[in-house]
């Protein structure tokens, strides 16, 4: 008898992580029969694989705000900017609301992301399972905020582009901006490998193994 | 074939695991979960119609958004323009491969294939055509979902003419229209998608 209400692991039911397909645990299927993709009750491995690729990029926030990420050559001189350089630069230009986006998707998002992610890991490894829609909250704010963090990369390309003007002013990347597509990536990926149902597993109780 | 007739009446949350009977919902309705608040469905209407459309409309435009200047930089009458596929380059000729590669892949060759899987499932399913490997295909597309970043870049492009537009004359091209439009087209192409029902509409197709 299957009772609606509980997890479906604690059914004998699991669903495929791709199309969402029930099928019962005892069938021993290794792929969903409806879409093909490799059936788990949990994403496999989850809480190791989440934190090696948020420690990864939490190492890389260093280099990636400490290493300009671009050069300004301009009649000669060179000037490397940073992520804050850019920021700062931003605000005497007196562009405030521009500067604001800028430091929300280069400081704030990839800094709130892996600390929003590190709440999930702690407290998943250590039973709190107080305010769990909050909590849900925030990780699908994390998961779907994820890519913008990529738009100081794309400004960085886009002025690489177009100031070619030989000696009179040039605009290189540097390497800060691959530290830092690294910690964007390695967040979104991070993010993906997490499975939430095992917080829920641990609210309700139930044993998933 | 158990599972059709077994629990077809059920539904699993994806993001807590919560079983619950599958809810009926109309054209535009989405259903969601009462224990964590998560989407457990959405219904569109006309979805496998619309979707179709809409990924046809941006493999159209795909092309001119690539191939037209976004924009033209004007300084003491040098002028510069710059593509898409020159913004990824630009990275690749400062040293920085990893870069351009992860920039071409996320403006350029992600957005083409969510467009080339999204319409080889909606045209299959639409046309009851049983080409091969749609499965393969819309769950490429579930995992791409995320990873194509064009309204991203166009932010990013709209910063850049704000950085530089105190020191030189940028002139907009065709090609930044073009890609306002393919940003449109993909964004409802996406929303459009009722996976839940092209899951069903597969898996119908495949048991006939």
């Amino acid at each position: 008898m299957i009772n609606t209400g509980q997890s479906a692991a604690s059914q004998g039911l699991l669903s495929c992580h791709d199309c969402h397909a029930l099928w019962k645990q005892s069938e021993q299927h290794t792929h969903c029969q409806r879409c093909g993709s490799a059936l788990h009750l949990r994403k496999p491995n989850a809480m190791p694989l989440t934190w090696a690729l948020l420690l990864t990029s939490t190492f890389l926030l260093v280099p990636a705000n400490m290493l300009p990420i671009m050069m300004i050559t301009s009649l000669g001189r060179g000037e490397p900017a940073t992520i804050l350089g850019g920021v700062i630069e931003l605000i005497n230009l007196g562009m405030y609301g521009i500067a604001f986006v800028v430091l929300a998707a280069s400081i704030l998002i990839p800094v709130g992301k892996i600390i929003g992610l590190l709440i999930m890991l702690v407290t998943l490894q250590f039973g709190l399972t107080t305010n769990m829609q909050q909590k849900m909250m925030m990780f699908r704010m994390v998961h779907w905020i994820g890519r913008w963090s990529m738009l100081d990369i794309f400004v960085v390309a886009v002025l690489v582009a177009l100031v070619q003007m030989g000696n009179l002013a040039q605009i290189s990347g540097q390497l800060g901006a691959t530290a830092f597509a690294g910690v964007v990536i390695f967040t979104m990926l991070a993010a993906n490998a997490f499975d939430t149902r095992l917080i829920w597993d641990k609210h309700s109780g139930t044993d998933s193994e | 074939m158990d599972k059709i007739t077994d629990t077809e009446h059920l539904i699993a949350c994806n993001e807590c695991d919560l079983l619950l009977e599958r809810p009926v919902i109309l054209d535009s309705q989405k259903a969601k979960c009462p224990r964590c608040g998560s989407t457990l469905i959405s219904a569109r209407h006309n979805s496998i119609e619309r979707t179709l459309a809409l990924s046809i409309a941006g493999m159209i435009l795909i092309f001119p958004a690539n191939l037209f200047p976004l924009l033209t930089l004007e300084l003491m009458g040098r002028t510069q323009s710059q593509t898409i596929f020159s913004s990824a380059m630009g990275f690749y000729y400062d040293g920085l491969w990893p870069l351009a590669v992860l920039v071409f892949m996320f403006t350029i060759l992600v957005p083409a294939c969510k467009l080339l899987l999204l319409f080889w499932v909606s045209f299959s399913l639409q046309f009851s055509i049983r080409l091969p490997a749609r499965r393969f295909a819309l769950r490429s597309y579930q995992h791409l979902d995320e990873w194509g970043m064009l309204e991203v870049y166009l932010v990013g492009v709209l910063v850049s003419v704000i950085k530089l537009v105190s020191m030189a004359t940028l002139v907009p091209g065709i090609g930044i229209f073009c890609l306002g439009a393919l940003i449109l087209v993909t964004t409802m192409s996406s929303s459009m998608l009722d996976t839940d029902l092209f899951w069903h509409k597969i898996a119908e197709a495949d048991h006939d």
